[in-house]
């Protein structure tokens, strides 16, 4: 592998995508960002709230999408697509079409003129038909890039030579009609697929009258009726008749668990979806009924149970476990469903509105693209992987993560991008790297002891805002403010012009704080400061009004007050620039070693990504020997053999230069902070050992539960899942003599003390019955079981062991299996197993060889020093507390620690596998850089003032605050601090401030605004 | 009241409660089992007390360990004591049950250490106002030797003391008890498996107080019943004295912006108070602007701004000792409104100042359930909230 490039190609920017491009950018490596719509994104912004936070889902996503369109690193290319890839592992060529746009998106300033003006109106794909939308658009408001692209099948000009309106109104002359496509070749050490999954689509299938009845709905349509940005501005209505829905019914697995039509797996994230839902139509109104109808409720990720609970006990959303046998349309629009419950009752029951929860697919156009890339699919059309490898495809250097590996939320696909960024990096040559923005250094203006010199730009946008505001008033007012120098209103603040007018001005006047009166600094400050910094001001000499989003937008129809609004507006921005300081965001240097805490089969892949990139690891195990939980795992249900990767795995870490594995070891101590970290720890000849790293990974594992139910204390003949799995292989139990062999699932899991799903033991027990099987055993299987949760692509095995005439039975906690001896008084006696079968309506009752329970998975018990140790958070389960649930699933808030495999949350051999690359990866992001830069806006103590109390220390969620047991005052790690100020608010002594929002610079915002901040004036 | 960990032991009264408590202290001190005690003592002329930490086992005698009144907050002198960290020496506080809880709380805002520290308290009957104390000394004396022995606060004590419900055992570690028995002997009650340990070692050769237990505690808890329902009244009357802007207006206009309530306030411990500070100070133009606005301010601005704010920051911690009331030279009754508002703070959170029962402070960790207010504030805040409906 010669030549090897450090660019590599992601295709698909869905939030995949998106965080694959992140992490690697991190690293320092080009990242060329391929996506077929106008608009990275992917699926996420579709969403309303996301399970089981209720979280925003735009509002999560939109922080990365612009990251990534900011960062130096990545190159997006929309409305592209992957033609042709040649070469080899670390030196593809990538020939990439660039789709034609039609308009200059340097010139493009989205000010929204031409599609006002666009006469074409087109169903809207993002609110999938529910909205019309023109032939010149932007995707969505959002949408990043945010320029505008003309769709050529619709334009007139393009289609009919007529037209041309936008070109007209066009105040930058950005349309060009005669853009060509554009094809571009990209040389690439690896490619990362991401392309992701669309929606089920029901059409075709009659039964549910999906388009035949107007209020059946799919659950993606029903998501942008509940958003409140979307067509209906989140107020539920029926389309028959625009009333809204009172009575909703969920239809679960339409298009998933199917084997008519060739779906045999479950879609995973649907019954979370439909869940959701109801909770969140339920929140919009209080009266709503809201029934799911679902076959097993597959609830089985980190605390979705209690998600599960919440909705059935809080919000009372009914779950009707049954099928739906006909859906039959009522003069009034409203529909009748009728159903069969599992004892055969058939019931009828009219609803206004149902949404089917369609399951998810491929792509389309993904079975053409493997094509190109020479990879294979597997027979449901996801990208084939091994178990070992997840984000392996059959092609070496080309990964697969998210949806396009096999159905999974959005966490599941965050960690997979990370995980294929760890194996993607293998085929690059990264060092480490120095921070730089590529830009010479600009020496910066002393402005200290100079009276404030504002300067105010006031932002037309287009009509965007000028439509409402009187811009000109508003610039014309701030020029009698305090210290304002200079004051004028601009067209387009963010072009290019204007922005080297703001340089100009600001030598001209010798401005040295800069106010821009324009749209949310969310997406546009950095631009700003970048300006302001280019003409040798301090980036933090920089405040915005943002007066589009708060005043054109919000009081569109009050352009009078919307005017005076911005006037107060810009007032307050220039009375908090008054008092703005120059802030400085300072180096801390990164060590570039990891620590990784636990040698099971996380922490050893772990281990293995971080080295295999250059970096030295350390690993310390507190048992004799590596391997965890895995040295018990002999079968996988593709067939693949866990012992032996197991053992190609240790022998990889054991002789891998970079890893130092530290056996019977326990620590003692961690101090320090991201980059610096200091470990005391003893080995396993009792002495006490140091080490210093610059990352954390905790990889601790988890373990079996030990349970005292269904006499597993009393009777041989009671095991669990582990030691079945064990005996199946030793064969110690002759499988021949079985007869019957009852499975007991959810021991200890999903009722109190353990409110959480273990998700691996459905599939365990089927994998285990499957063996059990296929030792020639002609045993009956029985399974007792509260909802069987073979997610994925384990659904098939499942189907095939019911198909093979093993007998279910769903039990629920308050009748469970009751389990006696036959002859209490012999040890060896077989088991008396009653079953009470909903179906029958009867106990049914078994007189078993063998009883194998799914025992729960615990965490374990030294979590909790090391949280204490590490300053992390567990939740109420003691499993380790991510940053965020959903789009940070393997780091901690506070910098530089991660987590992964069952520390996390229980999860399978491959999921542990691709959680512990995510993992490794991560750490890489800092391990590549040589220093990271400190925030500027971070908190400061007086210490003159501070008590020395602790409430801040409390409240921090970033452990960058305590207080300094010799000096009894508070200290901040600059390194740590977020600039959230949440210590500044709880401190009652005044003693903290943060840097930027100072008490100083707040009270001048609303002095500015004449509020009574002191309300003792009287 | 909180529950003994241990078989109480009764000290023989013949002789007089003091006397009688003066001698065990002597003999816990002279066994070594602590280092120090920290008592009051009566100032040389007379019309106060001092906390004095002694460890000379002669000096007791000159100890008042049932003062008339009480001049430092027996928490500012643990303050002192401990604050950067604790000494090597075990030492015993002997104070009122407010002081304790006001040390107690303290050691949560790690202003005090209590690691050595052994907290004894006795059941209080109240104090006599300060003020009072300084102008008559012997007068005082004799009014409060009167609610003293029946443990009801007259019209000579502070007036926050006859609503005080937390005035006997709280959770200090030992409890002197002698209401109700008082003719029998004094109650030693062990209220911490520190001070169960410290009276095993002790190894007093008394008469075990299981039998005079139970009348104590009936005496304590007819006296608490009497004192809530003269709370309840009190409150009543705060509340609608303090009701709206103009209320508290009505209340504190008298002020005189001395601060002296703050910084007698055993829990006030800024080191420097927001309202002290240059950071308080109004721009003149701002007010200039506010007068021209409204016709007219008062001066200085912040008058009952401290006050809003003193209960912002404070009412959480306040223990309702009085000390702010006593010391104010315009007889406004701080007490009164800090105790009422802290009881509803305090509610809110499910909280109680000064006590050791292991719940984090208040703030420290946010629970919804807590705030419906404050949830349904941040409900309507998001998107799709209730008021986009």
């Amino acid at each position: 592998m010669k030549n090897k490039k450090n660019t590599v190609l992601v295709l698909g920017a869905g939030i995949a995508g998106i965080q694959a491009s992140l992490d690697l950018a991190e690293m320092g490596v080009e990242v060329h960002l391929i996506e077929g719509t106008p608009t990275i994104g992917g699926r996420m912004p579709q969403l309303d709230k996301t399970f089981p936070t209720n979280d925003c889902s735009m509002c999560i996503l939109s922080p990365k999408m612009s990251e990534c369109a900011r960062h130096p690193l990545i190159t997006i290319h929309i409305k592209s697509t992957l033609e042709e890839i040649s070469g080899e592992p670390g030196a593809f060529t990538c020939r990439v079409i660039e789709q034609a746009k039609y308009v200059d998106p340097v010139k493009c300033v989205s000010c929204g003129l031409c599609e006002a003006k666009c006469p074409v109106k087109i169903d809207d794909e993002f609110d999938v038909g529910l909205r019309k939308t023109k032939a010149i658009s932007r995707y969505f408001l959002q949408s990043i890039p945010s320029e505008y692209t003309i769709n050529p099948s619709h334009c007139l000009y393009l289609t009919k030579g007529v037209c041309k309106l936008c070109e007209k109104v066009c105040p930058t002359g950005a349309i060009n009609y005669d853009d060509k496509d554009r094809e571009i070749e990209i040389s690439a050490g690896a490619v990362i697929l991401a392309t992701g999954i669309d929606p089920f689509n029901p059409l075709g299938f009659g039964q549910y009258g999906y388009h035949r009845y107007p209020n059946v709905v799919t659950s993606l349509e029903f998501e942008r009726m509940l958003s409140a940005s979307g067509p209906l501005g989140g107020h539920v209505v029926r389309a028959s008749d625009d009333k809204p829905p009172k009575k909703i019914a969920f239809l679960q697995c339409i298009g998933s668990r199917d084997e008519g039509i060739d779906r045999n797996y479950c879609s995973s994230a649907c019954c979370m979806f439909a869940i959701k839902q109801s909770i969140i139509a339920k929140e919009h109104s209080k009266d709503l009924d809201a029934s799911i109808f679902y076959m097993d409720i597959r609830a089985f990720g980190k605390d979705f149970d209690k998600y599960y609970d919440k909705a059935e006990n809080h919000y009372g959303v009914k779950f009707k476990r049954s099928k739906i046998a006909d859906i039959v349309e009522l003069p009034d629009g409203s529909l009748d469903l009728k159903y069969t419950f599992e004892n055969g009752d058939i019931q009828h029951e009219v609803f206004d509105l149902v949404v089917l929860s369609i399951g998810l697919q491929p792509r389309t156009g993904s079975r053409k693209l493997a094509d190109k890339l020479d990879i294979r699919l597997n027979k449901f059309g996801f990208c084939h992987s091994d178990t070992f490898t997840p984000q392996e495809t059959t092609r070496q250097g080309v990964f697969v993560c998210g949806a396009m590996n096999n159905p999974k939320d959005i966490p599941e696909s965050v960690v997979s991008a990370s995980g294929a960024v760890a194996g993607a990096v293998k085929f690059l040559n990264l060092g480490r790297h120095d921070i730089s923005t590529g830009e010479e250094e600009i020496i910066e203006k002393d402005v200290s002891g100079e009276r404030p010199r504002v300067g105010v730009f006031v932002c037309h946008c287009g009509i965007n805002i000028a439509g409402v505001v009187d811009v000109k008033n508003v610039a014309e007012m701030a020029k009698d403010l305090k210290n304002v120098e200079h004051s004028e209103d601009v067209m387009y603040a963010c072009s290019t012009d204007c922005l080297e007018l703001i340089k100009e001005r600001i030598e001209e006047h010798g401005l040295n704080r800069v106010v821009v009166a324009a749209c949310t600094p969310r997406t546009h400050e950095p631009l700003f400061r970048d300006t302001i910094s280019g003409a040798g001001l301090n980036p933090y000499l920089f405040e915005m009004a943002n007066i589009r989003d708060q005043c054109s937008w919000a009081h569109m129809n009050e352009p009078e007050l919307a005017t005076e609004k911005s006037k107060d507006l810009v007032e307050m921005a220039v009375g908090k620039a008054r008092n703005l300081t120059p802030l400085k965001r300072l180096p801390i240097a990164i060590d570039p070693e990891a620590l990784v805490v636990g040698g099971g089969l996380a922490g050893m892949t772990c281990a293995l990504a971080i080295a295999d990139a250059g970096h030295q690891v350390f690993m310390v195990e507190k048992e004799s020997s590596l391997g965890g939980n895995m040295k018990d795992i002999f079968f996988n249900l593709d067939g693949s053999d866990p012992q032996q990767f197991l053992a190609e795995t240790i022998r990889k870490v054991e002789d891998h230069p970079e890893i130092r594995v530290f056996l019977n070891s326990t620590i003692e101590d961690i101090a320090g902070y991201v980059g610096n970290f200091r470990t005391m720890f003893t080995n396993g000849s009792g002495q006490q050992e140091e080490l210093t790293h610059g990352v954390v990974v905790v990889a601790t594992g988890g373990s079996e539960h030990k349970t005292t139910e269904y006499l597993y204390d009393e009777s041989s003949r009671v095991i669990t899942q582990k030691e079945f799995e064990r005996m199946l292989q030793e064969e110690k139990f002759p499988p021949g003599k079985l007869r019957e062999v009852v499975f007991v699932q959810c021991v200890g899991s999903r009722e109190e003390g353990r409110m959480y799903c273990s998700r691996v033991c459905c599939s365990k027990a089927v994998k285990n019955a499957r063996q059990l099987q296929s030792k020639k055993s002609r045993a009956n299987i029985y399974f007792a079981y509260r909802d069987i949760r073979t997610y994925g692509f384990s659904e098939q095995y499942y189907s095939e062991l019911r198909n093979s005439g093993a007998l279910f039975f769903r039990y629920t906690p308050d009748n469970k299996p009751e389990v006696e001896k036959v002859h209490p008084d012999d040890p060896e006696s077989r088991v008396r197993v009653t079953l009470f079968d909903p179906v029958l309506e009867k106990d049914v009752v078994i007189e078993a060889d063998l009883v194998v329970l799914a025992t729960a998975i615990d965490p374990p018990e030294e979590n909790l020093k090391l949280a204490k140790m590490l300053k992390i958070p567990l939740n109420s389960d003691g499993l380790f507390l991510e940053a965020h649930v959903k789009l940070r699933p393997v780091d901690f808030a506070t910098d530089g620690i991660f987590v992964c495999g069952l520390a996390h949350s229980p999860k399978d051999m491959s999921e542990s596998i691709a959680q512990a690359k995510a993992a490794g990866s991560r750490a890489l992001t800092f391990l590549k850089k040589n220093s990271i830069l400190a925030e500027g806006t971070i908190a400061e103590v007086r210490t003159d003032r501070c008590s020395g109390c602790g409430y801040c220390e409390d409240v921090c969620a970033y452990a960058a605050i305590e207080i300094d047991p010799e000096e009894g005052v508070a200290v901040i790690n600059d390194a740590l601090c977020k600039g959230c100020g949440a210590c500044v608010a709880s401190c009652r002594c005044g003693a903290l401030d943060l840097r930027g929002f100072t008490n100083e610079q707040l009270f001048s915002v609303f002095d500015a605004l004449e509020i009574d901040a002191v309300e003792g004036i009287v | 009241m909180t529950e003994a960990t241990g078989t109480p032991f009764v000290l023989n009264t013949d002789k007089g409660l003091e006397t009688s408590l003066r001698g065990f202290l002597r003999q816990l001190l002279e066994s070594g089992n602590i280092g120090a005690l920290i008592l009051p003592l009566k100032v040389p002329s007379g019309d106060s007390f001092a906390w004095i930490m002694l460890n000379d086992a002669g000096m007791i005698d000159d100890a008042v360990p049932f003062p008339a009144t009480m001049p430092v907050q027996g928490a500012k002198a643990l303050r002192s004591l401990t604050r950067k960290e604790r000494g090597e020496l075990t030492v015993m506080a002997l104070m009122r049950p407010c002081e304790i809880r006001a040390g107690i709380e303290l050691s949560k805002l790690g202003q005090v250490n209590t690691e050595n520290l052994i907290l004894a308290t006795y059941d209080c009957a109240g104090a006599v106002p300060l003020q009072s104390y300084v102008s008559d000394p012997a007068a005082a004396e004799k009014n409060f030797k009167e609610f003293f022995i029946t443990g009801e606060p007259d019209q000579n004590a502070k007036p926050i003391c006859a609503s005080c419900t937390d005035f006997s055992m709280v959770d200090s570690d030992i409890h002197f008890g002698y209401f109700g028995v008082r003719e029998k002997g004094m109650l030693v009650i062990p209220g911490t498996v520190r001070g169960t340990d410290l009276l095993k070692k002790m190894d007093l050769q008394t008469a075990s107080g299981s039998e005079l237990l139970p009348v104590w505690k009936a005496e304590v808890e007819k006296l608490t019943e009497k004192r809530s329902s003269v709370r309840k009244i009190v409150f009543k009357k705060t509340e609608k004295d303090i009701s709206g802007f103009t209320g508290m207006l009505n209340v504190f206009e008298n002020c005189i912006g001395c601060h002296n309530c703050q910084s007698v306030c055993p829990v006030c411990y800024c080191r420097l108070c927001y309202f002290g500070s240059e950071a308080s100070r109004t721009n003149p133009e701002a007010m200039v602007n506010e007068a021209v606005k409204r016709g007219g301010i008062s001066l200085p601005p912040d008058r009952i701004m401290f006050h809003t704010g003193r209960l912002a920051h404070m009412s959480l911690s306040c223990v309702s000792c009085g000390q702010c009331t006593d010391a104010c030279p315009v007889s406004i009754p701080v007490a009164d409104v800090f105790s009422f508002v802290a009881e509803q703070t305090q509610h809110t959170f499910e909280y109680k100042a000064g006590r050791n029962d292991g719940k984090p402070l208040p703030l420290r960790d946010f629970k919804k359930s807590e705030l419906p207010g404050v949830h349904k504030l941040v409900k309507d805040a998001e998107p799709g909230g209730t008021s986009h409906e």
